[in-house]
């Protein structure tokens, strides 16, 4: 152990002697694991924030109008517009369905806030400036049967918190991030200007603000609430739902197939489980992850390759100085060693320091992936836990380790007769 | 007075090195006969080319003989590689190069108790203050190389050979960076540790007035000892 750590002093010793050269390896080092946890992060959060949406989402199985399920299943998770509606007809056909545990229909529109215009979802800044909001006319009974979770805000302003009657026309409840944004509390007014299907100006219309939402953490957050009926008037499609929510008594692939079989007889229905939207977004952006991957795998390479430079550079500059060691009494195992250290610190090091800046810019890299893709899904999509910087100051320093074997092997079989000729030259 | 006795400590027999460059074969040693005792002091002396280095590698087990028998510190060297010549090195053989070869990064200290820690044994820092005291640097002992005279860092070498109580002192033109002044320190410094502690100091030098404060001169001319002598007033041993 003595010598272990007499080396490793000798090592650090020997890694500050040239601390410019020491400091851009480890930068080196530190830029590739920064950018693979980051990516490990984010593969691991982007997966949590799917799984933690599509949990929220309360429902197993959503019937919706045919078209694409990935668009549909995010404007669930997520909002948007270029919404496609059901026939009024299909909650009764699809109601009595035996597997049905409990359904719930949703009827989702864009509604635009007071003073600014209705953007499409895909336009450049809809999605900063806030000028449209979701306009989601629900069940209160079965919806909430859907979503257990969902809770009245309390404290001053927020006493009172309820849900609408179902034939109200004037009472909404917000969600946590709505309010927020909107600065309303319960009892507060809310104004929208709707524009009604067929019509091409909008019609204002006030509401109550008859409870406001904890945060869950999903669109839920980010969505005014009002009675299905009244938002199909409103939005003039009596009797149309954007989707009907579900929970089948059992749900395995086997009873899935068989409920999806029975009602893709409905010639404009579409039956997506989650678990299929979980895997198309998934999907969706594993091609990008793995070209982020491909540019770590790379940096890693690069890293590595300046760190085996670092460390050959090192040992011929200290040829003579190792002729003397070994000279000293040093076997070729301690040289070994001692170089191999000096890798492996440089490799351990670098992890710390990527860990460390990869932890302090989670957000600019949440922000940037964001504003480079909509990724379907709500919430924090990147997740440094202390598994993936774990896993990453492993990896780092097993690279180390096959890194330091070659300048180590180098140094160690070094004849000290001809290394302390060498350095005396 | 050395402390000279007849205990060989080296002896080697017939020694060879031979060095191949292309078809040309260079004898840098040719056929040495050599016997070196504890406690005494032996300088080498030749012109360059003569085959002093490479002598004193092999006595230092820095290097193996082509051919020939060699015994250092009762031990068979002649055929061994370079993983079996450390063990004999280890703990036996102490180093001082005309370059100093000290570590820059490592204070003085450092630098001593270097040996120790590829012997795996922990410094004893009364020892290492003693081995210092002995070459006149206890002042010195937390400075680095670079802070150091040529003279002082030939002792920190010196006090390197002594900290692990090697038997054999082995000097490559140890005043051959070194001032006059500074040069007489050192030998004065070799003589004191071979009458103190018995050591057995091999030295090549080039100077002539230093060669002869030894115990016996050893000349070496084209890898043969040409001439073997002892100067005035030293007395035969052995």
């Amino acid at each position: 152990m003595y010598q272990l750590l007499g080396f490793a002093a000798l090592a650090i010793k020997n890694l500050r002697r040239r601390v410019v050269r020491t400091v851009l390896t480890v930068a080196g080092v530190g830029l590739a694991v920064a950018v693979a946890v980051s990516l490990g992060g984010f593969m691991l959060g982007y997966r949590e924030a799917i799984n933690k949406s599509i949990e929220m989402l309360g429902f197993q199985v959503m019937i919706m109008a045919k078209g694409c399920p990935y668009e549909a299943a995010t404007m669930m998770l997520k909002g948007g517009t270029g919404l496609l509606y059901l026939p009024g007809d299909t909650l009764d056909k699809v109601k009595n369905d035996p597997d049905i545990a409990s359904i719930t229909p949703v009827f989702v529109g864009v509604a635009q806030k007071e003073g600014s215009g209705i953007r499409d979802d895909g336009a450049p800044g809809a999605t900063k400036d806030k000028s449209f909001t979701i306009i989601s006319g629900i069940d209160a009974p079965s919806f909430v049967t859907m979503k257990p979770w969902l809770k009245f805000k309390g404290g001053a302003g927020y006493e009172g918190g309820r849900w609408f009657g179902a034939a109200s026309k004037s009472e909404v409840v917000i969600g946590f991030e709505a309010a927020e944004y909107e600065q309303r509390k319960v009892g507060d007014t809310f104004y929208a200007s709707i524009t009604p299907n067929g019509a091409t100006m909008p019609v204002r219309h006030e509401f109550k603000v008859v409870g406001v939402l904890e945060r869950t953490g999903t669109q839920d957050d980010g969505t005014v609430f009002m009675p299905i009926d009244a938002a199909r008037e409103f939005f003039n499609r009596p009797n149309q739902v954007t989707i009907l929510g579900i929970k089948l008594k059992e749900f395995n692939q086997f009873k899935m197939r068989e409920f999806e079989n029975r009602w893709l007889k409905l010639p404009e229905v579409q039956v997506v489980g989650l678990q299929q939207v979980k895997n198309t977004l998934v999907g969706l952006v594993a091609t990008a992850q793995t070209m982020i991957a491909a540019v770590a795998v790379i940096a890693v390479i690069v890293a590595l390759i300046g760190v085996i430079n670092t460390i050959l550079m090192s040992v011929y500059e200290r040829t003579g100085e190792i002729g003397i060691m070994k000279a000293l009494g040093a076997r070729r195992s301690d040289i070994f060693e001692l170089i191999w250290l000096e890798t492996l610190m440089i490799c351990l090091f670098g992890a710390l320091v990527g860990s460390l800046v990869a932890v302090i810019g989670t957000g600019v890299v949440e922000r940037a992936i964001k504003s480079l893709a909509n990724l379907g899904v709500s919430g924090s999509i990147v997740q440094i836990t202390p598994g993936v910087i774990g896993y990453a100051i492993l990896g780092a320093v097993i690279l180390g380790f096959f890194g330091g074997l070659y300048p180590a092997w180098r140094a160690a079989s070094m004849r000290p007769v001809d290394a302390i000729r060498e350095g005396a030259a | 007075m050395s402390k000279a006795n007849n205990e060989v400590i080296i002896e080697g027999r017939g020694l060879k090195r031979y060095y191949h460059r292309g078809i040309e074969t260079v004898k840098a040693l040719d056929g040495v006969d050599i016997t070196i005792r504890k406690g005494e002091m032996v300088s080498i002396l030749g012109p360059s080319g003569s085959g002093k280095t490479t002598l004193i590698n092999i006595l230092s087990c820095l290097d193996a003989p082509t051919d020939g028998t060699l015994n250092v510190a009762g031990k068979p060297v002649a055929g061994l590689k370079e993983d079996d010549l450390v063990e004999i090195r280890r703990g036996n053989l102490g180093f001082v190069f005309q370059q100093f070869h000290l570590l820059p990064t490592l204070t003085v200290t450092e630098n001593v108790e270097l040996p120790l820690l590829f012997l795996g044994k922990k410094p004893d820092p009364v020892h290492t203050r003693e081995v210092l005291a002995m070459v006149g640097l206890s002042d010195r002992a937390t400075h680095l190389p670079s802070e150091l005279s040529g003279g002082q860092m030939q002792r920190v070498a010196i006090a390197r050979a002594l900290i692990i109580d090697s038997k054999i002192l082995v000097a490559d033109e140890p005043t051959g960076n070194l001032d006059r002044v500074s040069g007489e320190a050192i030998f004065q410094l070799f003589k004191k540790l071979v009458n103190e502690k018995g050591l057995a100091i091999i030295i090549t030098t080039h100077n002539m007035a230093f060669g002869y404060e030894a115990d016996r001169v050893i000349t070496l001319e084209d890898g043969k000892i040409v001439k073997e002598e002892r100067p005035p007033g030293k007395a035969q041993v052995g």
